[in-house]
């Protein structure tokens, strides 16, 4: 028998799930949704934020963040494409809301899947012709579809150009649930349950044919197109649901913020849920989930340090990944087989 | 022992070239099915040159592929694979932060219908094909004989379990006609005598084999044929014991006798 380490959290956390039976993994994820669905009411605590409200940071940047690097990882963990424009398809969906919400009667819930739906179909036009190219080619191709729906955005009169558009309606209450500015609880419900579902999607992805076609992708592309994998429609596919993730997000963010401009969809938001994704752990998605949160929330804790901020923030991310070069959780290198562990679930 | 059967591939006058370099000059070859056929020349004779031709990764200048009455060089290489045609490669190509088990399903996906939709939602036919998946991967392991090491991941693998292994990703896809390119590579007497009878396995199992290799008694104690190339170029195409002895092959391999000229 083998000494457990428990400071590797990762083998930890997949060592008690697999031997945990089907009631005790219900309470586990039950209990951790309930968990961090409390989380709004911890304002008073030694996670609150000086300045910020804390349930405010709860939804943006936390929430969104988590989101967004979900999103991107599906890309750039799962099928190895690395994607240096993301925010774009952040701002179609944004950008969606803002004009839909303002133009029309449509409420939050009716643009979001119209959102989503011209994210992917900005996913599918630009990938079809890019994802041929690989590695750095692809990088570059990104970076630039993002600066150029920044552009776009930025000099469209439908679009207020540089003054942004403003008054975006908040979505409708639910139920008994009601959106409010002071008060942003309900928002950050929504980004919970919106990562649950991706957190879902992905996990019922990766241990089936399209997780693995991603997998080989990643690994050896010209040996998976040679046993028979259409590398491109995959490509294809991963980046259309990573498209689709960011722009889910990008017509809540806009929702929640009430006021959008161009400025908000720079290069800089890529790179920072690039960063996440890093940060935590390319490719594993409680990684990505922890990292990202650390690095949405990290900013506004520190705030009290006014300027030394930012600095603070640059030496942690330089600290922790001289530390653990992999991230803070890496991606699955155990001897286990995927597809094994499913048939077990 | 199978019967050699009507001809599965046959490559007509194929020419390749890169920029000046002729790689191939208008090679003609035929595999019938049911048959072992090596394919043997000197280093740069253009072996490896031939699969690439075969499989897509090139597409030849001039000459034509046909498998099974399909012409290979208007398909895209993941079609050539879905066709019947698999491969190995020289130097271990392997996923290899996936294990044994999961490389080989990958590859058997290649004939599984349901997409990204039915994966999403689990629908039957998702399920039972993941299930099929599974059950003929581990069959195709216990065939080649490394089922022990399923569970563990590719690039953790003895190397000559390594190469075993890309044998079986490769049957994982259900090939009609397997190009195996130096599958002994770097073995020793002992595994290249185990892997001479995995080869001959798998051609009894109903596969047909082309095989490139360069250990000579590998190669004399199972091919049915022997196809000699020689700076792109056919010299011989008979049975073993012919091929050995024919002055244009042994001078390939050796050079002129010095008292030749």
């Amino acid at each position: 028998m083998k000494i457990r380490n428990y400071w590797n959290l990762r083998d930890f956390g997949a060592n008690l799930w697999e031997n945990a039976g089907r009631p005790v993994r219900v309470a586990i994820v039950l209990g951790s949704i309930l968990l961090v669905g409390l989380l709004p009411f911890m304002g008073g605590s030694i996670l609150a934020t000086p300045i910020a409200a804390f349930d405010a940071v709860l939804v943006y940047p936390v929430g969104m963040f988590v989101l967004m690097s979900l999103g991107l990882n599906i890309v750039v963990g799962k099928s190895g494409m690395l994607d240096l424009g993301y925010v774009a398809f952040f701002a179609i969906g944004a950008y969606t809301m803002a004009y839909l919400g303002t133009t029309t009667n449509l409420n939050t819930w009716e643009i979001m899947p119209i959102g989503i739906a011209l994210a992917m179909i900005a996913g599918v036009l630009l990938g079809i012709p890019t994802l041929r190219l690989r590695g750095d080619y692809l990088a570059i191709v990104t970076l630039g579809f993002g600066e150029i729906v920044r552009l776009i955005l930025l000099n469209s009169t439908w679009s207020k150009g540089p003054n942004g558009i403003a008054n975006i309606p908040m979505p409708p209450d639910l139920g008994p649930l009601k959106f409010e500015l002071k008060n942003q609880r309900v928002f950050f419900w929504v980004v919970m349950a919106m990562i649950l579902l991706t957190i879902w999607m992905i996990r019922r992805l990766t241990v089936r044919r399209p997780g693995r076609a991603w997998e080989a992708i990643r690994q050896d592309e010209d040996a998976a197109e040679l046993m028979g994998i259409h590398t491109l429609k995959y490509k294809i596919w991963s980046f259309t649901l990573g498209a689709a993730v960011g722009g889910a997000a990008g017509v809540l963010f806009a929702s929640k913020n009430l006021y959008i401009a161009p400025e908000m969809f720079t290069l800089n938001v890529s790179i920072l849920i690039l960063a996440c994704v890093v940060f935590g752990g390319i490719g594993n998605i409680w990684g990505v989930v922890i990292g990202a949160a650390i690095l949405g929330y990290l900013p506004d804790r520190i705030r009290f340090i006014s300027d030394a901020r930012l600095l603070a923030f640059g030496l942690v991310l330089v600290v922790v990944m001289n530390f653990r070069p992999d991230g803070l959780l890496p991606r699955k290198k155990r001897e286990k087989a995927i597809v094994k562990r499913e048939a077990n679930a | 022992m199978a019967k050699i059967g009507k001809t599965l591939l046959k490559l007509d006058n194929v020419t390749m070239k890169f920029g000046g370099v002729t790689a191939l000059n208008g090679v003609n070859l035929e595999v019938k099915e049911g048959e072992i056929l090596a394919l043997i020349g000197p280093n740069g004779a253009g072996k490896t040159t031939v699969f690439n031709v075969i499989t897509g990764v090139y597409k030849q200048t001039s000459g034509v592929v046909d498998f099974d009455g399909i012409s290979l060089g208007d398909q895209k290489r993941y079609q050539v694979t879905a066709l019947g045609v698999a491969r190995t490669f020289q130097n271990i190509r392997l996923w290899g932060d996936m294990t044994a088990l999961e490389n080989v399903i990958t590859a058997t996906d290649v004939h599984k219908k349901s997409g990204l939709v039915g994966a999403l939602f689990g629908f039957p036919r998702a399920r039972r094909e993941e299930e099929e998946n599974r059950e003929k991967a581990m069959e195709i392991l216990r065939f080649i004989g490394i089922d022990e090491y399923s569970d563990r991941l590719a690039k953790n693998l003895p190397y000559g379990v390594q190469r075993r292994l890309e044998i079986a990703r490769a049957l994982g896809t259900s090939p009609k006609l397997v190009l195996l390119d130096e599958p002994a590579a770097g073995f020793n007497p002992a595994e290249k005598v185990e892997l001479a009878a995995t080869i001959k396995r798998v051609r009894d199992a109903g596969y047909t084999v082309l095989l490139i290799e360069h250990d000579m008694s590998l190669i004399m104690g199972i091919s049915d044929r022997v196809v000699v190339l020689d700076f792109g170029t056919k010299i011989a195409d008979d049975i073993p014991s012919v091929v050995q002895n024919d002055p244009r092959v042994i001078e390939a391999y050796l050079g002129v006798p010095a008292d030749a000229s």
